[in-house]
């Protein structure tokens, strides 16, 4: 007898990464927040001690729509233009 | 179409193969056959290679062949397969927003509710025991859209299930709303399908709660006990903008058809009272801050619109018991009713 897979691996897709910061000494952060009770204040703590440890600031907080959905497609320009690193965290 | 050949023939060896694989939700799987999941495909009228959906944050991709073999090995007929395509499909929708209901600590059950011509066609309870066992499609439909969230779209416990507790209604949740002992339309009819066409609504959902009132034989005293349960202080989401299914079973039903209230009425009602004080919930630790005077006069309500309020009909006819399924705050999911294609057998 056969045993069918019924199972289905993610398909592949190519990502273009961008180098990772070399030094994180003066760096712009965004942050994306995604809407869980304790995420903006996890974030920003993250933030205040990056800050303290490395001089890097906040140039701008993402609010998601919510947990579940994804970051919005025309939302990754502005990250990429604003910052040089982005946190994303879920908190709660 | 990716199978290993086993040597054996005896039917429990092959069972324990997909136990032993790790195809199964826990329960013995019928295996599949080239035949079955052929006459499964058409008789939703579908070719193996048709795309049913996509998760794109899990970078998942449908196939109406995979959601075929998950289909035979739930037990589904033939015949029931253009219910769970269309309950797949409704998971894929952008605004049911599969990846948070499907992978909380809450831990959701998809209910799917069948409303339309299929469910009596497919003989699909709506009636004693809807949610329970007894029915071959109720058993079976909920299963195979399970089976295909596990195997396809890797919705397995511990990885991208993150279910604290899970509930049964994980295993498989689909019942018909009982149309012909309704006091108003059906479901799918508010959301802009004729009365005649088949659909599936899919739903999100905690635990069910079901609400018990012997003496109420007008809507306000029945209806409280429904607002108390939507919005206690345990209730999943207290950020007020809940999206909830209630079930009206018989004794209830026949409540609220004697009184004249509609359904909006209903629902009107429902969003006024579930509802509470500030000053509770702050106690509770579900709300953040100290209690202010203020507090203990001010209420917060769980629901925006009267929409937010599914009603649905269902059940046996005996018993003064109705059900609230609590949904997960309509921001980040939505149910979703999708039709059922194909010719009604």
């Amino acid at each position: 007898m056969k045993i069918f897979d019924p199972t289905a691996s993610p398909k592949s897709r190519e990502l273009e990464l961008p180098p990772a910061p070399a030094r994180l000494e003066g760096a712009r952060l965004m942050l994306v927040e995604n809407t869980k009770f304790n995420s903006e204040t996890l974030l920003r703590k993250l933030a205040e001690r990056l800050g303290r440890k490395h001089g890097t600031t906040v140039s701008g907080v993402h609010r998601k729509r919510s947990p579940s959905h994804e970051i919005e497609e025309g939302v990754v320009p502005a990250l990429q233009r604003q910052g040089d690193l982005v946190i994303s965290g879920i908190g709660d | 179409m990716s199978a290993e050949r086993s040597e054996t023939t005896d039917p429990a060896a092959v069972i324990e193969a997909y136990f032993a694989a790790g195809y199964t939700d826990g329960l013995p799987v019928v295996p599949p056959t080239d035949k079955s999941i052929a006459d499964t495909l058409a008789a939703a009228g579908l070719r193996g290679d048709q795309v049913l959906g996509e998760i794109p944050s899990r970078n998942t991709v449908i196939t109406a062949e995979k959601a075929a073999v998950n289909a035979v090995m739930a037990g589904c007929r033939p015949e029931y397969f253009p219910v769970v395509v269309a309950a797949i499909r409704g998971l894929c929708r952008p605004e049911f927003a599969y990846h948070g209901p499907a992978s909380s600590t809450g831990g959701s059950a998809m209910v799917l509710i069948v409303n339309g011509p299929v469910a009596a066609a497919l003989g699909i309870n709506s009636g004693n025991n809807a949610f329970g066992q007894g029915h071959r499609p109720n058993a079976t439909i909920g299963r195979a859209v399970r089976l295909t969230m596990m195997n396809v779209m890797n919705t397995r416990p511990g990885v991208l299930d993150r279910a604290v507790f899970g509930n049964p209604g994980k295993y498989s949740f689909c019942f018909a709303e009982n149309e012909a002992d309704h006091p108003w339309a059906p479901l799918h009819t508010t959301r802009g399908f004729a009365s005649d066409r088949s659909t599936v609504t899919v739903y999100a959902s905690n635990s069910l709660y079901q609400v018990y009132n012997q003496l109420a034989a007008t809507p306000e005293p029945l209806l409280l006990c429904v607002a108390s349960a939507l919005a206690n202080l345990g209730s999943p989401n207290l950020k007020g903008f809940n999206e909830s299914l209630v079930v009206l079973a018989g004794e209830h039903t026949a409540v609220l058809r004697d009184s004249g209230w509609s359904r909006r009425d209903v629902q009107q009602f429902l969003v006024e009272h579930a509802r509470l004080r500030l000053a509770d919930a702050k106690r509770a630790a579900r709300l953040p801050g100290d209690v202010t005077p203020a507090d203990e006069t001010t209420w917060r309500r769980l629901f925006e619109a009267p929409e937010d309020i599914l009603i649905v009909c269902a059940g046996g006819r005996a018993g003064s018991w109705s059900a609230c399924l609590p949904g997960w705050g309509k921001k980040w999911t939505r149910s979703v009713t999708i039709p059922v294609e194909g010719a009604i057998p």
